[in-house]
């Protein structure tokens, strides 16, 4: 394997230590979901036909939401003790250094969309097994794309004034084609569409990921140079 | 420290100030009134020519944080953050023009149309560049942080352009106006506030990166004063 991906898998699994440790991200991540999730169940009518048009949505919401929570964490926790500084003395290539922070990320918010599928089961009262071979596709590209964009700006918004404010602001506008990739497809998966249906919408989320992560690959090394 | 030359925007300053005389004359009086959508098309002239004069401004911005990143020149980066500045402005008139065109001929304000929401998120990509204009303190930083993000909001515009594209296929009650085959009255008018608007543009462009350098030297004659 090169060296690359060695490191990056280094990374990962040091993250993956700390999170496996503490158990403090994922919890906190996995209860914001939870309650969002309640609270749009408030904003609309019980049992009326528009949750069920909402679901794709209010998942995806929840997800990016908590989501958000979880990545401004990420080099928070690289902050105490000057960790940062001990990454960035290690030989490990910047762009190395992302990799593992974001495949990181990705794996908790893939474990938190797989948490929050089963609440949207049962206070929604949507209908998602059927779907759920078919529902993997569009949630990996919707994850993977959230992680890329939100590890480069919650390494940024690490050194602003406002901190983790400043995080939803920088990521949710330049996530708008993902998102709208995500729910869509979802929806179409949700009421009954094959994926040769979405296709154009997968391609757009694989897409949204590839030059995403090949261009944080790239400007990493910017952002985290002192 | 030697005189700036402020010949440049002047200039432009000056043709800018000429063509928008003359704009409202070859919009209103030359161009003749469209059947269908009457008065309220003239809007058109303006809101179509600052949506270039946007699109200058972002390709701009784009063009000048790589370079930044690459040359690590400070004046790469006042340039970037000038022409972004001049850009969001544009951005900002085409938002406000559109929902006074929308309204008489769609009936609503605003309509979720393709084009519409790709400038709207624009301008809210270009309002976090600045958000992490005021809130970085360390100048260097504050520079290579903008110029990452100029560069990711500008690789982003295709991908929202589709993504609006083919979500609003999903919606088609939005009906859009069809602009091709402009007759030659309003194709003068057109081409000629296009114009005005890129004068007006590099106007503002220029005064901005002076005053912005004036401030610099400014900053650092401040600097030798005290050592």
């Amino acid at each position: 394997m090169p060296l690359f991906f060695i490191q990056s898998l280094a990374i990962l699994q040091k993250d993956l230590k700390i999170e496996w440790r503490t158990r403090e991200r994922l919890g906190a991540m996995a209860f914001f979901a939870f309650l969002v999730v309640l609270i749009f169940n408030f904003a609309f009518e019980p049992a009326s036909p528009i949750v069920k048009t909402a679901a794709p949505g209010i998942f995806w919401i929840a997800t990016v939401f908590a989501g958000l929570l979880g990545l401004s964490r990420s080099f928070a926790i690289e902050k105490q003790n000057d960790c940062l500084m001990g990454l960035r003395l290690t030989p490990a290539d910047p762009g190395a250094i992302f990799l593992g922070k974001m495949l990181g990320n990705a794996i908790a918010m893939l474990i938190l969309a797989a948490l929050i599928l089963p609440v949207l089961v049962v206070f929604l009262n949507v209908e998602i097994a059927p779907a759920l071979p078919r529902l993997i596709l569009p949630i990996l590209f919707g994850t993977l794309g959230f992680a890329a964009v939100g590890t480069l700006f919650s390494a940024m918004s690490l050194n602003t004034r406002l901190r983790e404010a400043l995080l939803p602001m920088l990521t949710l506008p330049m996530l708008v084609p993902a998102l709208l990739a995500a729910i869509e497809s979802f929806r179409a998966v949700l009421a009954g569409h094959p994926l040769s249906k979405i296709a154009d919408w997968l391609v757009l989320g694989g897409a949204f990921v590839a030059l995403f992560v090949a261009a944080c690959l790239l400007l990493f090394e910017c952002v985290l140079e002192d | 420290m030697h005189r700036r030359p402020y010949i440049l925007p002047f200039v432009f300053g000056m043709l800018a100030l000429i063509g928008l005389a003359i704009a409202p004359y070859l919009v209103f009086v030359y161009a003749g009134i469209e059947k269908e959508m009457g008065l309220a098309q003239k809007i058109f002239y303006y809101h179509v020519s600052s949506a270039f004069a946007m699109y200058i401004g972002f390709s701009l911005c784009f063009v000048f944080s790589i370079r930044y990143l690459w040359k690590r020149d400070k004046r790469c980066d006042l340039w970037a953050a000038c022409s972004a500045e001049v850009g969001l402005l544009f951005c900002s008139l085409v938002l406000l023009t559109g929902p006074i065109w929308a309204k008489p001929v769609w009936g609503a304000w605003w309509v979720w149309d393709a084009q519409l929401t790709l400038t709207l998120v624009l301008w809210l990509i270009f309002v976090a560049y600045f958000m992490l204009r005021t809130h970085i303190e360390d100048p260097v930083q504050n520079a290579r942080f903008r110029a990452v993000l100029g560069i990711v909001g500008f690789l982003n515009v295709p991908f929202i352009h589709y993504a609006t594209k083919l979500w609003r296929t999903h919606h088609p009650e939005v009906v859009r106006g069809e602009e091709i085959g402009l007759p030659p009255d309003m194709k003068t008018a057109f081409f000629f506030c296009v114009l005005t608007f890129f004068m007006l543009f590099f106007a503002l462009l220029f005064k901005r990166v002076s005053v912005e350098k004036a401030r610099d030297e400014l900053e650092s004659l401040k600097a030798e004063m005290r050592a």
